[in-house]
């Protein structure tokens, strides 16, 4: 369905010196730079599956959909979606995809939202018989009723949102893309979108790519995640995956009767360890220890726990997959991919 | 050609809509102009009473008012926003939005000026032609108003509000470059204006450069119309310039995709 192999993209930036006489030499003599905003990156995404596309801010993630989308043309590499190459085929192509940017808005700023959709109609060419039941259709996902008839600057960002999403899918596109579709919303907006993106794909087994920074969107949506950064692939796989690979990280929590005798524990000594391989905090209230339960089994760590002070409380957590992602953005989990 | 329509006259119904929103700005703008032009027509008055010969360079009195109004008309009708509604989405990177859509740009801005124009053509248009022709008849004591001139005026002002699309879709893509249009667009207005003979009629310019304005683009914007409106043109000079417009058009419309394509491949939005 979607095939992406080794795509790349490079800008040539003008670097300028600071302050106005940075600005007059840079307007007569422009210094560039080449910045490798994409770097060889392939994956493949089979027909309806949702594909979260994560990595912190500035990793390459817009410009990936920008390329998929045909609005960029890569430096090198290819991409090829539905049989068709974006930014050769642009105008065929884009009748089969829907695109949201959550930074952006394809909506007629001035007008009545409704206006949107009848010119959308007639760009995609959706007959009158159809368009009706689509928009009954993302009516219901959607609920626009209650503002279908202000104008768009008039929405707050959650009817926005919704609006832009029923936009893009008001010709039954075969492959959605989510550019941050959740972005500054609450949580109930949030949810009322991933239940919409969730029913979509199950319906009509549209394919989606989405880009999000809350993880809950990936936990709740995506089947698959490509996790990259510096435009570079990190990770690839599904969530258990990433649990499994990165996530044997655990966090040992007690509250001791006696805070002094936490200076006893060495755990350092005791299990033979590295100075990287185990944090231990003592905030005054309670005691925690992370580690890695392939290094330390759990049953060692709590019987020395319990062996050398008298608790009052203690538990073993799994770090959760925002934990796990926080570690690989400040590349403190290993990558051996 | 019925299938072009069909999809992009949403865009027009739409350039309808916004140009119903911003209407008062619009008669403001359109009343600024109109002070200007009596400014003209006084300046010009003062001009032939001071000379006291009854013809300036070929025109009278009341060729000149025509002139005038007429050539306001013009620019009015003929005026296109391309350079800067292309310029600002390409400098705040709405243009991707533009990109994800099966549309050809071009058409999709020019049916939405389009109906942004009627506004325009409604208000300006009749009590304009109206008045001069009002005014040609209780200067002169008949009426002359030629259907033909008229028909003729028409398909020239058609074909110049064209080529000044086009001309300010290739120039606002220069924001590909210069990401940013204000100020160039601004010294572009006076220019064009300038060389189109919204200022002085190209025929008062020395002969040498007056054939050579005549030849460039901009003549075809507002001079050729209204000297065609006006009558001061012979047949063979309206074909003559028929063929000018036309083959201006054609060059603007290649000239705009062969920039289109080439940018695009270079293409940065910005923002987000």
């Amino acid at each position: 369905m979607i095939y992406v192999n080794n795509l790349k993209k490079e800008f040539k930036k003008t670097i300028k010196d600071p302050g106005l006489k940075g600005s007059v030499k840079s307007f007569f003599k422009p210094k560039t730079e080449i910045i490798t905003a994409v770097d060889n990156i392939s994956f493949h995404v089979p027909r309806g599956e949702i594909l979260g596309f994560i990595g912190p801010n500035g990793a390459g993630k817009s410009t990936v959909i920008k390329m998929l989308t045909g609005i960029l043309t890569p430096t090198s590499g290819s991409c090829e979606i539905n049989g068709k190459i974006p930014y050769k085929n642009r105008k065929s192509y884009v009748k089969e995809i829907g695109v949201v940017f959550g930074q952006r808005t394809q909506l007629w700023w001035d007008l009545a939202l409704r206006e949107t959709y009848t010119v959308l109609k007639e760009i995609y060419e959706v007959d009158d018989a159809a368009y009706k039941k689509r928009m009954a259709f993302l009516n219901e996902v959607l609920e626009l009723d209650e503002f279908i008839t202000s104008p768009v600057r008039t929405l707050s960002l959650g009817q926005r949102m919704r609006a832009d999403i029923a936009a893009s899918l008001l010709h039954s596109p075969k492959v959605l893309f989510l550019d941050e579709p959740t972005i500054g919303l609450d949580v109930v907006v949030k949810d009322n979108i991933r239940k919409a993106v969730k029913a979509i794909n199950e319906n009509e087994q549209t394919t989606v790519i989405l880009t999000t920074h809350d993880l809950q969107d990936v936990e709740n949506l995506c089947d698959r995640i490509v996790m990259i950064d510096k435009g570079s692939k990190l990770f690839d796989g599904n969530i258990s995956e990433l649990k499994r690979r990165f996530g044997q990280s655990r966090e040992l929590r007690f509250v001791p009767y006696d805070f002094a005798a936490v200076e006893a524990l060495d755990y350092k000594t005791e299990f033979g360890l590295g100075e990287d391989d185990l944090e231990l905090e003592n905030d005054g209230h309670k005691v925690t220890v992370r580690f890695n339960s392939d290094t330390i089994p759990v049953e060692n760590i709590l019987n020395y726990t319990l062996s050398k002070t008298h608790v009052k409380d203690i538990n073993v957590t799994d770090a959760d997959i925002e934990e796990i992602i926080k570690g690989i953005y400040r590349s403190e989990v290993k990558l051996d991919a | 050609m019925r299938k072009i329509l069909k999809i992009y006259k949403p865009f027009t119904h739409a350039g309808v809509l916004l140009a119903a929103q911003y209407r008062i700005n619009f008669i403001f703008f359109i009343l600024g102009d109109i002070l200007m032009c009596f400014i003209n027509y006084f300046l010009w008055k003062a001009v032939f009473n001071s000379g006291g010969a009854e013809t300036f360079m070929g025109f009278s009195e009341v060729d000149m008012v025509s002139y005038i109004f007429i050539s306001f008309l013009t620019s009015t009708l003929a005026y296109s926003d391309g350079s800067y509604a292309v310029g600002e989405e390409i400098r705040d990177g709405s243009i991707a939005m533009r990109m994800i859509k099966p549309i050809r740009f071009d058409l999709a801005f020019l049916f939405q000026e389009l109906g942004e124009r009627t506004m325009s053509l409604t208000l300006a248009f009749v009590p304009l032609v109206a008045g001069v022709e009002l005014f040609k008849f209780f200067a002169t004591g008949s009426f002359r108003f030629s259907i033909i001139n008229f028909v003729l005026y028409l398909v020239s002002l058609i074909l110049a509000y064209l080529i000044n699309f086009y001309f300010n879709v290739c120039y606002g893509y220069s924001a590909f470059v210069l990401k940013n249009l204000w100020g160039s667009n601004f010294l572009k207005d006076c220019i064009v204006g300038f060389l189109a003979g919204r200022t002085i009629p190209l025929a008062f310019m020395p002969p040498a450069v007056g054939a050579v304005l005549n030849f460039l683009p901009f003549a075809s914007l507002t001079y050729t119309p209204v000297m065609i409106y006006i009558g001061m043109y012979s047949p063979a000079q309206i074909a003559l310039s028929f063929a000018l417009q036309i083959f201006w058009l054609v060059f603007f419309i290649a000239l705009q995709q062969i920039i289109w394509n080439a940018c695009v491949k270079r293409l940065s939005v910005q923002g987000g």
